[in-house]
């Protein structure tokens, strides 16, 4: 059952993200853009990372995309003066070169084990909880140090004139 | 744990069919003789006018940027509510440093009036700008 | 042994002085009335200064382990604390006098500038890839929004987008690599990741993940092909920024850089060694070539700025360069000579920004033709100017000269010729172009011949920056004896 579900989700976020960057109108963008989250949730719950699967559909297919929304809503571009993105040599050379890598990832994944993360339930709320409380609590405190520094430059960047 | 998840799997797929099949019943039954009229928008039974995309206020972006910062905080604290009874006092102060650092980015928001929503459109009548 | 969380606070000082800084910013901010009173700089400075103090004082022997495994309190990371504090400070003085930051709402300005040096601070003793990658964002995020501190300039607008758009994606590089050594090793402790590594195994992965992990670091260097933002970034910013992004991040770089190289590559004995873990290509000469083309990248396409901030834009790419060559064999000698380089760099860099910024208040230009005649109109500013222009071309007795020295001599002693013939010819390359500022300084003739008053003030920080740039060139003993100290120290 769970290669199966892996190909599903795995798909449907592929695709997702191939119409996220070949839509025209940027809306349809960021509603792609969350079928996309949905889909790498769903690959997360498949790898046990239940924490991490909540706070992506929290964080950000409910957070991040509304402000992508606001954010095409607030330029707001008639379509007809949406810009037409050209195909050109660099942009096939580009995805040439990311499907490159990735070919180079596939193989090298099939070539070598990676012993990390093995415990089975090192994703549960509970595994993280401690270890964020715990091992990590440095990086958590820090974290807020961040996200103070971010809501103030929201704020002074949202503002005409400091 | 990830049976419970199927769960979840059920519910997206039937509300997937669900919508799928009302979709395509409709479909299926309506008669078709589409008019300018029936094409319009409904708009409570005026005659619309003007497009429907209208341009946000900057407003709704500065909450949406703030609404993310602490919609991160709350995420960053439900496992610290899930281990809190093992940890005791000592996730009590680790959680309230935390929270005390991103305070005073909360006092800071509200210093500079970002939440007054109703002063700010007042002030700012036309809804074009931040302060 | 790492010390446990609460063990650990009490060796934790400068960084919690630096973030209760931060918080009584905040706080003096929402209570007070004026927004541009300079509390908020004062305030920084003692901040700073008190932090730079504790660090002094810390017991840096033994080394230990804080946090869990963290953060590493060692020779190495009080080195670069003490050394990334002293430019903040520095920098501090240098906004404080800039007219292009007054006027504007302070508060925030130091909110963002310490913020900064909290992750250099952090950024320089992680090890801890989860640790490394927070301070990196956190060194990152709060100079994107300094950058564009001048909201009403489009440069610095723009300078802000780029510096957003090239930062992320070489961080969503580089964790990619994080995230490949984190499957290799099952570990997020960089001491056990070359632990782990140094059986031998895996090693192709390795070095995909080296690479990508390299992006990342070369981006905060501004090492060529990962400078483009450079240019752009430090031309539009407020210049006090763009002398602090020069100077405060890149170190930082250089730290985060040596450290994770040097612990997961060198061998695990703490005995160091070029490169000795396996690997399918040659590291030493990869650097090499990254090094050579960065110097030269930077010091080709400076020859035709007209702009100076750009012009030591494009330098402090150069000199990114030469220090790479201290990386390149990743030896004990070539470290100390990097860390020798980047405090001979803090005063010199520094030094040339301020005089920058000095001549900017009085002529609101930064074109190089505006210098015409600075010798007779502000013949203290151009003389300082001159002197770290000289300094930072590396020519005998100025500092630069010592610094290259020593980050030549590692280079040849492990018989990597060319790359010294390179750096070599760059500097011949970098004389033409600093010197052309001293000519039109001195000798052309100015279209206005007023004066430009400089104030006392900024007279004696200029003193304080230009006296040791030229100590340096004749008694460095105690720094290059500090910087041996803190290289043998980098033991986690």
């Amino acid at each position: 059952m769970e290669p199966i579900l892996f190909i599903l989700f795995g798909a449907i976020a592929v695709a997702g993200s191939i119409m996220v960057v070949t839509r025209k109108h940027p809306m349809a963008s960021a509603l792609y853009l969350i079928l996309t989250l949905f889909a790498v949730a769903a690959l997360f719950v498949l790898r046990q990372a239940h924490f991490l699967a909540a706070i992506q559909v929290i964080v950000y297919a409910g957070a991040v995309v509304v402000l992508f929304i606001f954010v095409i809503m607030l330029i707001n571009v008639p379509e007809n003066k949406l810009p037409v993105e050209r195909l050109t040599a660099l942009r096939f050379l580009g995805v040439a070169a990311a499907g490159l890598l990735i070919l180079e990832g596939a193989v090298l994944a099939r070539k070598t084990t990676m012993p990390g993360g093995t415990a089975a339930d090192s994703g549960s709320v509970q595994a993280v909880g401690r270890a964020l409380f715990t091992d990590y609590l440095l990086a958590f405190e820090i974290t807020s140090v961040l996200l103070l520094a971010a809501v103030i430059g929201a704020i002074a960047l949202a503002k005409k004139k400091i | 744990m990830l049976t419970e998840f199927a769960t979840v799997l059920v519910f997206i797929v039937l509300g997937a069919v669900t919508v799928a099949l009302m979709l395509g019943v409709s479909r299926l039954l309506q008669p078709r003789d589409q008019t300018a009229v029936k094409l319009s928008t409904y708009e409570c039974g005026e005659v619309p006018f003007g497009s429907s995309w209208v341009q946000f206020n900057i407003r709704f972006y500065v909450i949406a940027l703030i609404f993310i910062v602490f919609d991160v905080e709350v995420a960053l604290l439900y496992p610290w509510a899930v281990i809190f009874q093992r940890l005791g006092l000592l996730a009590f102060v680790e959680a309230l440093v935390f929270i005390v650092i991103l305070m005073a980015g909360l006092a800071y928001v509200w210093k500079e009036g970002d939440l007054d929503w109703v002063r700010a459109m007042q002030e700012n009548p036309a809804g074009k700008g931040g302060k | 042994m790492p010390l446990g969380n609460l063990a650990s606070v009490s060796r934790f000082l400068p960084e919690l002085a630096v973030t209760a800084t931060i918080l009584l910013l905040v706080a003096v901010h929402v209570v007070g009335k004026n927004r541009q009173s300079s509390a908020s700089a004062l305030l920084s400075l003692a901040g700073v200064g008190a932090a730079l103090l504790l660090t002094a004082l810390q017991p840096s022997m033994p080394a230990v382990s804080l946090f869990e495994g963290m953060v590493a309190l060692d020779g190495f990371a009080v080195f670069f604390k003490a050394l990334t504090a002293l430019a903040t400070i520095v920098v501090i003085f240098m906004s404080m006098d800039s007219a292009e930051l007054s006027g504007k709402s302070q508060a925030e300005y130091y909110v963002f500038l310490l913020s900064v040096l909290l992750g250099m601070f952090l950024l320089s003793s992680a090890t801890d890839l989860v640790m490394l990658y927070l301070s990196l964002e956190l060194v990152s995020i709060p100079s994107y929004l300094l950058a564009g501190y001048l909201k009403g300039r489009k440069s610095s607008n723009e300078a802000s987008m780029k510096y957003v758009v090239y930062g992320a994606t070489a961080s969503g590089v580089m964790i990619y690599g994080f995230s490949l050594l984190y499957g290799l090793t099952g570990t997020t402790q960089i001491a056990e990741i070359g632990r782990a590594l140094a059986t031998g195994k895996a090693a192709l992965p390795l070095f995909l993940a080296a690479v990508m992990v390299a992006v990342g670091f070369g981006y905060k260097i501004a090492a060529v092909p990962f400078h483009m933002w450079s240019p752009d970034v430090y031309e539009g910013a407020p210049t006090p920024v763009t002398a602090f992004l020069s100077v405060g991040p890149k170190a930082a770089g250089f730290a985060v850089l040596v450290r994770f190289f040097y612990t997961v590559f060198a061998s695990p004995d703490g005995a160091g060694g070029p490169w000795t873990l396996s690997s399918p290509v040659d590291w030493t000469l990869l650097f090499a070539v990254l090094s050579a083309a960065t110097m030269t990248v930077g010091n080709l396409v400076a020859v035709n700025q007209k702009n100076v901030k750009r012009l030591l834009a494009y330098s402090s790419i150069a000199h990114a360069g030469y220090m790479l060559m201290g990386f390149v064999l990743l030896t004990p000698a070539g470290i100390q000579a990097i860390l020798f380089y980047l405090v001979v760099y803090l005063f010199m860099n520094l030094g040339a920004f301020y005089v920058v910024i000095l001549v900017a208040n009085g002529t609101r230009s930064e074109d190089i033709s505006d210098y015409a005649g600075l010798g007779s109109r502000a013949p203290f500013a151009a003389v300082s100017l001159a002197i770290f222009l000289f300094a930072l071309t590396g020519i005998p007795p100025f500092s630069g000269f010592i610094g290259k020295v020593y980050l030549f001599a590692e280079v040849i002693n492990r018989g990597v010729y060319w790359l010294a013939v390179v750096a070599a010819l760059n500097s011949v390359v970098s004389l033409y172009y600093y010197a052309r500022i001293v000519k039109v300084m001195f000798l052309e003739e100015p279209a206005e011949k007023a004066e430009l008053a400089v104030p006392a003030f900024p007279r004696a920080l200029l003193c304080l920056l230009a006296v040791p740039t030229l100590l340096l060139g004749v008694y460095w003993e105690p720094v290059i004896r500090v910087a041996a100290n803190s290289v043998r120290l980098l033991a986690f």
